[in-house]
């Protein structure tokens, strides 16, 4: 008995001893995984510079708009535009999505350096996503199989690229790969030679080499002046017109230090 | 059977059994050795004038006169790297536009990789993020950087059959004959002096929250939330746990609805945790709405139905294990049902109820799928005691997954994810020991 009072009072005392003061309400993000490096640069300097906390939640574009139409975030970060259907179901449930734009991004395609195809055409993009092509040889390139890496449904990123390269009719290839965020993409692409796949703009680094798609090279000024062909907004969307602190955030990426944090991380501004 | 080939049977299974034991233990080795030297990389490093610096401004911590002693002297080197910046900008301006044009993607690809490896050169706008804002903090990913500056790598393309191979070239021969030349191996001799590596122990890499997204600072966030996540699921579970093993092994008739209840507490036990994960965020989120978003408390109470069936297994385990001349003393002595229960069969079935609590604790500390919906976030703030029944949360294994996975700088922070994974194991061991202890000082105390 008197241990059990001990072990209770241990678990008790345990507990107590990482207290911390309470905030002041905070606010929380969930969504989009290629929004998610704005999102927690962004999260870093609103706590900084007005003292709110702000949580932030990379679980997909998909998840991300059912946690808003749950109630169970304040912004879903979002990589490509709400469906009629979520949109419909939040009307359901008495929640109204409102769109911001954040920062626009180029889905650059990548594949391997060592890979010397370095330009396609957005067709030949699309038959290779679609099974038509299978080896690098069809389009220009060294011979060997193609692996095609492609996003899980859930992702904004995979839902822009079906619209933008594959065209909406079509099937992606059964044989393609499926990983779960941009990160994932990029150091499978980056450890196998002979894969394609796709990733924001934002990510791209050495380890992976993107594709010239018809012409023109993913970059800032491309994207902006629209000359890039694989290029998408990326959202934040409320409950309603914002207000208070949340809608001091959504204003960031209009602000001179939210722009700079936008295009330090490789990103491009809208505004 | 011959005695003769009944012993080499015998001395055969010995020495599989021994083999096999031998064969886990080098597995175990090779599996964490790794995670031990890549985990002390994250506390102990060779640490630059940048780390300090960094230190000294996010946390107070360090001598500021020592630091500004060392800053000086750091930036007396720095400056004459810079000077070949200046002199071959000027040079440009002397060129043609086409050479001077010719000569910009390079030079501008020089000034990126000094900025990476000393932090924003002068002269330039403060960056805001403050990945940007400081230089390299370790040593031996200086000494990738300087490769970087040194080496362009380019890819030997000429046998069209096959995938290309990688080579160096001088990045110098590039700038040969102009100013810019002399930066490389003067960069290259006088990297020491304008970083001051010393060994560092970073304590704050435990005690410190993470500073722009986990690519400085420690990781107490992730794991004080792994610590609120194991015993709130502790709380909710072991006293469940305990009560269901005790109306199982004392008051529960043996007729059907009692076995349907043991199969349905057995098919739990064998649920996949993403399904409890998935449950948590349906039921605990979005019908009864504990909290308004994710919160520890949800991640708790989802954590706590997972381990529930292992604590009411070990608990039957030990209740059943009491001697049952133990309860029929006591009964004989006149008690009641319940003192009998109470003070006679929980201390003697106590060790083994502890210890299958705590492996619980562990493998609630360590699971990942139930919090992903629940309760954890890549990114929040370290969370008080109040703030429990509101606030999502860090945890270290969701964020071990994040930084594995989808954080855009992976590869830079790799020992950041060590470091995690190292902490992580540590709490779980920590915890299985703890429960050996417990387990052997409660024995002797009953036996005595």
């Amino acid at each position: 008995m008197k241990l059990m009072k001990k072990l209770f009072l241990f678990a008790a005392l345990l507990s107590f001893a990482a207290a911390g003061p309470a905030q002041a309400k905070d606010i929380v993000m969930d969504g989009s995984t290629t929004v998610g490096p704005v999102a927690k640069s962004f999260a870093a300097y609103f706590t900084k510079t007005t003292g709110v906390q702000v949580t932030v939640s990379e679980s997909g574009s998909g998840n991300g708009a059912k946690s808003l139409i749950n109630g169970a975030c304040d912004i879903a970060n979002m990589s490509r535009a709400m469906k009629d259907k979520e949109v419909a179901a939040a009307k359901a449930k008495g929640v109204d999505p409102v769109q911001h734009v954040v920062a626009l991004d180029g889905i650059a395609v990548v594949v391997h350096p060592s890979n010397y195809v370095s330009s396609l055409k957005i067709e030949q993009i699309r038959d290779i996503y679609i099974g038509k092509v299978t080896n690098w040889s069809q389009v220009g390139g060294p011979n060997a199989k193609i692996v095609v890496i492609q996003r899980e449904s859930n992702s904004g990123t995979q839902d822009s690229f079906k619209s933008l390269v594959v065209g909406k009719g079509n099937a992606i290839t059964k044989g393609a790969e499926t990983q779960a965020s941009n990160g994932a993409v990029k150091s499978r692409v980056g450890s196998t030679p002979a894969a394609i796949g796709f990733i924001g703009l934002g990510f791209v680094d050495d380890s992976v080499k993107p594709l010239v798609v018809n012409g023109v090279k993913p970059a800032n000024e491309t994207v902006k002046d629209g000359s890039y062909p694989v290029a998408r907004p990326l959202f934040m969307y409320t409950n309603g017109q914002p207000t208070g602190n949340v809608k001091k955030f959504i204003e960031l990426p209009k602000t001179d230090d939210g722009k700079r944090m936008i295009s330090e991380l490789g990103f491009v501004n809208k505004y | 059977m011959e005695l003769g080939t009944r012993k080499i049977l015998d001395r055969s299974f010995t020495a599989v059994g021994v083999t096999s034991i031998v064969l886990m233990a080098l597995a175990l080795l090779v599996v964490i050795v790794p995670i031990f030297r890549g985990g002390i990389a994250a506390l102990y490093f060779d640490g630059t004038i940048e780390h300090r610096k960094l230190q000294y401004d996010q946390f107070g911590k360090g001598d500021p006169d020592e630091l500004s002693v060392q800053i000086a002297e750091t930036d007396r080197h720095r400056s004459e790297a810079y000077r070949f910046l200046d002199a071959f900008e000027r040079e440009m301006e002397g060129m043609d536009a086409e050479t001077a044009g010719n000569y910009r993607p390079g030079f501008r690809k020089v000034k990126e990789i000094l900025t990476h490896l000393l932090g924003p050169l002068p002269g330039e706008q403060e960056p805001i993020l403050l990945r940007f804002q400081y230089g390299r903090t370790r040593w031996e990913k200086a000494e990738e950087t300087l490769h970087d500056l040194l080496f362009v790598t380019k890819w030997d393309y000429s046998n069209p059959s096959e995938m290309a191979k990688e080579y160096f070239v001088p990045r110098s021969d590039e700038f040969a004959g102009t100013a810019l030349a002399g930066l490389f191996p003067y960069v290259e001799d006088n990297l020491r002096n304008m970083l001051l590596p010393e060994p560092t122990f970073y304590w704050g890499f435990i005690t410190n929250k993470s500073l722009d997204a986990h690519i400085f600072g420690g990781i107490w966030a992730e794991i004080q939330g792994t610590f609120f996540l194991a015993v709130g699921a502790m709380l909710f579970a072991f006293p469940l746990g305990v009560i269901a093993a005790i109306y199982f092994t004392e008051y529960a008739k043996d007729n059907f609805f009692t076995s349907m209840l043991r199969s349905a507490n057995s098919t739990l036990a064998g649920v996949p945790s993403i399904v409890f994960g998935l449950f948590g965020l349906a039921f605990f989120i979005n019908t009864i709405k504990v909290s308004e978003s994710k919160s520890v408390l949800a991640g708790s109470l989802t954590l706590a139905i997972m381990i529930l069936p292992t604590i009411i297994r070990a608990a039957e385990e030990a209740i059943l294990s009491v001697p049952k001349t133990y309860k029929e003393a006591s009964l004989g002595l006149g008690s009641t049902k319940w003192r009998t229960i109470m003070t006679v069969i929980l201390p003697a079935a106590l060790p083994g109820i502890i210890t299958g609590g705590i492996i619980s604790l562990g493998r609630a500390a360590g699971e990942t799928a139930p919090i992903i919906f629940t309760a954890a976030v890549s990114v929040g703030a370290t969370i008080g005691i109040a703030d429990v029944f509101t606030s999502p949360t860090p945890a270290l294994s969701w964020n071990i997954y994040n930084l594995a996975s989808e954080h855009e700088a992976a590869n830079e922070i790799r020992h950041v994810q060590y470091g995690m994974v190292l902490a992580l194991i540590s709490i779980v061991l920590l915890l299985n020991l703890s429960a050996i202890l417990l387990r052997a000082r409660i024995s002797k105390k009953l036996k005595g």
